[in-house]
């Protein structure tokens, strides 16, 4: 008696959206690292002052009648993570077929993203600098800048995947977990700039 | 059994199966077929490259008396700049990625590329873009410019190229990494490869220009203190325009000759798995781009002090020439185990392939401090070495896969012609500025050196090298247009598999 040939199990596919955010979300990576590079570089470079204590010497980079506003920062730092947490739920519910909490988990997702639009514009109104005296300020608004343009792709990232589970292609997971991980990339990002750009200064 | 490598066209159809010129017209606007978009790229490169060998012959002649001028002297700063900007984004980048663009599917037995929206976005993008550039330069822009507005348009135009080229790259790394029909990627032709190679150079380094480029704009804009305006633009992003950062946009040029060298000896690639590494110590650029300086070895003080000076040019200069080495190496080595031949596509790719190695070798040797090299027409030399060693690569890649794209295969022997044609032009518009180096004409002027004896001679040269490759281009642009009309003839490079 021979056993029964057994049939070819289905191809793991490799999913192209993934691949493709995967790369693009490096691109983004770089983008945001070269420019903290050359932050810190800048920084580095910058010449010295005597601090406020009146002994020590620290880089004259960050003016002294400057301040950064480090609870609208560090709360936008928290918001991002609660992002992550509603994207990666989007992705759970998904797998488990349960569209209406995918649905709920990508609209939270979206409007967590746009408080954080919010937070950022609240931020630059704060902190007051005009851009029109030095490096810091130069470099602080096209850093900034340009981490707010990443957070918007995101955002429409979000619009779109909840867009296409309203249109009933939910059961794409492609999508969903290629969102999650754009989500993780850019909460990364920022992480990095918090750090240098707000804790750091 | 013998098998195309070509796959079906898929259901983007390509333009010319419409009928009428508008049909035609609509249908190349919106088309999202790889040949006809890697086509496309191709076309407009071979655009790029007349502006290229126009401006070198013109630069050629002026050099050759460098006290009469028949340019403004106040343009001389915009037209090098210029010429390498075309040299890099107008010629090397849309040639390589286009001939990717054009035959990977074809290299993959795959319909079309993955996200081909992405790859058409990229195309229009780029077109755009590069069209920006020339008109900023046009206006007095560009760096060095006079004229803020068009300074601005200049970096508008340049970031666009940036974004358009690493968007085209996604859209190749996705086909490769998607599209590979089962085949680990170690098995998929070698010009696969070498196109994935050069995506993720081109993704992860591309970037870092685009974020100098917004700090530069920023301040060009409001303060102009922290970058220094218009005059200092080549200064911060002259890298991505420089040795060894070109080896990631020609990359592919390795893979059509590994590719080229299997097919033409019909057999095996030996140590194919060493082949594959070599392309890809082509990447180790990437840890040089992101450094965003030059790194010249010079003896230091102390032995500690020398070994800091060479471990970095070691690592950002020497090693990235491992890439084409190896691969030069094992393709005379797959040649002799197969039948060994000569066909066009292998002529045209080692000859390219050899003047991009003499390129990198030219910038390691500029690179040591002893020699006095930097800042001298040297460095422009290494770049015209590598770019027009592209082109001749991509005139072997089109020849390789022209027969499984388009179904039209070139005359073998009219290619071999024409790529020695394009190789004594390469050596022509390069080897004499190298000389030129060591006799220390300044790069980047045209007036206020000293022209007498052998150094204005050489620019006169240089000047005849880029007509010739004027001369060779066209050549094979009506090559490929008469093989398009002519009788079909039989594919010498089609890809045979046992049964």
């Amino acid at each position: 008696m021979t056993a029964p040939a057994l049939t070819a199990g289905p191809t793991r596919r490799t999913s192209t959206v993934f691949v493709a955010t995967a790369f693009v979300a490096a691109g983004a990576a770089m983008l945001m690292g070269s420019m903290l590079a050359m932050w810190l570089d800048f920084r580095a470079k910058a010449p010295t002052r005597v601090a406020s204590d009146g002994v020590s010497l620290i880089k004259d980079w960050l003016k002294s009648d400057v301040a950064i506003p480090e609870v609208a920062a560090t709360t936008l730092m928290i918001t991002f993570v609660i992002a992550c947490v509603m994207a990666q739920w989007a992705v759970y519910s998904a797998r488990r077929g349960d569209k209406s909490h995918t649905k709920l988990a990508l609209g939270i997702t979206m409007f967590t993203g746009l408080a954080i639009v919010n937070a950022q514009i609240a931020l630059w109104m704060q902190i007051d600098l005009v851009l029109r005296n030095d490096a810091y300020e130069t470099m602080f608004y096209a850093i900034t800048g340009t981490m707010m343009a990443i957070i918007v792709s995101a955002v429409v990232y979000s619009f779109v995947a909840m867009f296409r589970v309203l249109a009933g292609r939910g059961a794409d997971h492609d999508v969903l977990r290629a969102h999650a991980l754009y989500w993780y990339a850019v909460t990364g990002m920022f992480a990095a700039l918090w750090f240098v750009v707000y804790v750091q200064k | 059994m013998s098998i195309s490598v070509s796959g079906a066209p898929s259901g983007a159809t390509p333009s010319s199966l419409a009928t009428s010129p508008l049909q035609r017209l609509a249908g190349w606007l919106t088309t999202i077929h790889h040949a006809t978009l890697g086509g496309s790229l191709l076309v407009a490169s071979a655009v790029w490259l007349v502006v290229v060998t126009a401006i070198g012959v013109v630069l050629g002649f002026e050099r050759f008396d460098a006290g009469g001028t028949v340019v403004d002297a106040d343009a001389f700063v915009q037209l090098f700049s210029l010429h390498r900007f075309a040299l890099v984004f107008g010629v090397a980048g849309p040639a390589m990625l286009g001939l990717v663009v054009w035959s990977l599917p074809a290299q993959l037995q795959a319909a079309n590329l993955s996200l081909p929206r992405l790859a058409a976005f990229g195309w229009w993008s780029w077109l755009v873009g590069s069209a920006i550039v020339l008109v900023s330069y046009l206006g007095n822009g560009g760096p060095g410019g006079g004229d803020a507005q068009y300074v601005e348009t200049y970096l508008l135009g340049l970031g666009i190229v940036l974004v358009a080229l690493a968007v085209i790259a996604v859209s190749v790394a996705a086909t490769v990494l998607t599209r590979r029909n089962g085949r680990a990627l170690g098995e998929v032709p070698v010009g696969a490869f070498a196109a994935l190679v050069t995506a993720l150079g081109l993704v992860l380094t591309l970037p870092v220009a685009l974020g100098t480029i917004i700090y530069v704009w920023l301040d060009y804009v409001n303060a102009r203190v922290a970058f220094g305006g218009a005059d200092l633009i080549d200064a911060w992003l002259g890298w991505v325009v420089r040795e060894p950062h070109t080896l990631l946009v020609v990359v592919p040029a390795l893979g059509v000759l590994a590719d080229a060298v299997v097919r033409t000896a019909k057999g095996r690639q030996p140590l194919r798995g060493v082949v594959l590494v070599g392309v890809g110590i082509s990447l180790s650029v990437v840890a040089s781009s992101v450094t965003q300086q030059a790194h010249v070895f010079a003896l230091g003080d102390t032995p500690t002090g020398t070994l800091q000076s060479f471990v970095p040019y070691a690592l950002f200069n020497l090693v990235p020439l491992l890439a084409p080495l190896i691969v030069v190496l094992l393709s005379l080595l797959a040649l002799r185990a197969g039948t060994p031949g000569i066909s066009g596509a292998f002529v045209a790719a080692f000859l390219g392939v050899g003047m991009i190695f003499t390129g990198l070798v030219g910038s390691a040797a500029m690179h040591l401090d002893a020699l006095g090299l930097v800042g001298t027409v040297f460095g422009e030399a290494t770049l015209v070495y590598v770019v027009y060693g592209a082109v001749l690569t991509a005139i072997g890649g089109i020849t390789l896969h022209a027969g499984s794209v388009t179904g039209r295969a070139l005359p073998d022997g009219k290619v071999v012609l024409i790529a020695l044609l394009g190789f004594v032009a390469t050596v022509l518009a390069s080897l004499p500025h190298y000389v030129a180096g060591f006799l220390d004409q300044p790069a980047n002027a045209a007036t206020g050196f000293d022209d007498s004896g052998l150094v204005g001679v050489t620019n006169l040269i240089v000047a005849l090298g880029h007509g010739l490759m004027l001369l060779t281009v066209l050549g094979f642009i009506g090559l490929v247009i008469a093989s398009r009309r002519g009788e079909v003839l039989s594919d010498r490079y089609r890809l045979v598999q046992p049964a």
